[in-house]
């Protein structure tokens, strides 16, 4: 069983999971995650893709990366959503970008995207559907 | 770290502390320690990150934690002076290692909102030099 099947089988029903935030504008990112903190989220924050594939690697728990498209360095979101892919199949992930939205093929059939600006609400709603999704896909993998 | 008290985060102003620290495996666990006692904490990867919080929202801040080597445009002990310098009533805790981060953030917590330590500081230190010895094998650099 991989390690991600493993560590989603294991965690509390009830629990409302843990979300990876990944957004280089650090204003942006405050918002963010202090609103999913307020929902009763455990927060990891990333201020870039590597800062977030470190995270992952080093074996942080994860039940959502939530994370923007464009941001410096060597890879985006879109890469970001791909390294997520190949090695944490069952891991949701949900794109964000204030431009235009990327054709499917390039988000990825299973990807959320979510344009900014959006709206706490929403987003929290959006948030807490992909983590169940998840933690389905997780429980019916194993 | 210099002598002396500690700077405490002020009574009254529940706000955050903001953590400047670049490496991302020993920001998240010091701000998840800092969590955990109930605290709040804004991370920030740089000292260009921390300036653009102290920028906009610097009513948001209760205290400043920052790594003395940390990544951005100005050094730790640059950012550690403007801030006393431009926004006195933030207290200013300057870390020159991990050690110093860890057991800084479990004064933190001493008199933080839970007034307890969630675990020993050590842990914190242990759990950092873990992943970063992790990181290491994996072919990765040291924070």
């Amino acid at each position: 069983m991989s390690r991600d099947l493993a560590e989603s089988a294991w965690r509390p029903a009830d629990e409302p999971g843990s979300i990876l935030v990944v957004e280089d504008e650090i204003l942006l990112r405050m918002g963010v995650v202090e609103d999913l903190v307020q929902s009763g989220y455990s927060v990891l924050e990333a201020a870039t893709a590597e800062e977030a594939i470190a995270l992952l690697d080093g074996g942080a728990h994860v039940d959502l990366v939530f994370s923007d498209i464009q941001m410096p360095g060597a890879l985006d979101g879109v890469a970001l959503r791909r390294f997520v892919r190949e090695r944490f199949p069952s891991l949701p992930v949900i794109l964000t970008s204030g431009q235009m939205k990327p054709p499917q093929q390039v988000l990825g059939e299973d990807t959320i995207f979510v344009p900014k600006p959006y709206m706490p609400g929403e987003l929290l709603r959006i948030v807490e559907r992909a983590i169940e999704g998840g933690r389905r896909v997780a429980a019916e993998s194993t | 770290m210099g002598g002396g008290s500690q700077p405490r985060v002020p009574e009254g102003r529940e706000h955050s502390i903001l953590l400047v620290e670049d490496d991302v495996l020993i920001r998240r666990e010091l701000a998840d320690y800092l969590r955990r006692c109930g605290h709040r904490v804004i991370e920030a990867s740089s000292t260009d990150e921390a300036v653009m919080v102290l920028a906009h929202v610097p009513e948001e801040v209760s205290l400043l934690l920052c790594s003395a080597d940390v990544a951005g445009t100005l050094t730790g002990f640059a950012l550690a002076r403007q801030v006393r310098d431009e926004h006195p009533g933030i207290p200013v805790l300057l870390a020159g290692n991990i050690e110093k981060a860890a057991a800084a953030a479990g004064e933190l917590c001493d008199e933080g909102p839970e007034l307890a330590r969630p675990y020993d500081p050590a842990v914190v230190v242990d759990r950092i030099k873990r992943s970063l010895a992790v990181r290491r094998r994996a072919g990765g650099e040291d924070g």
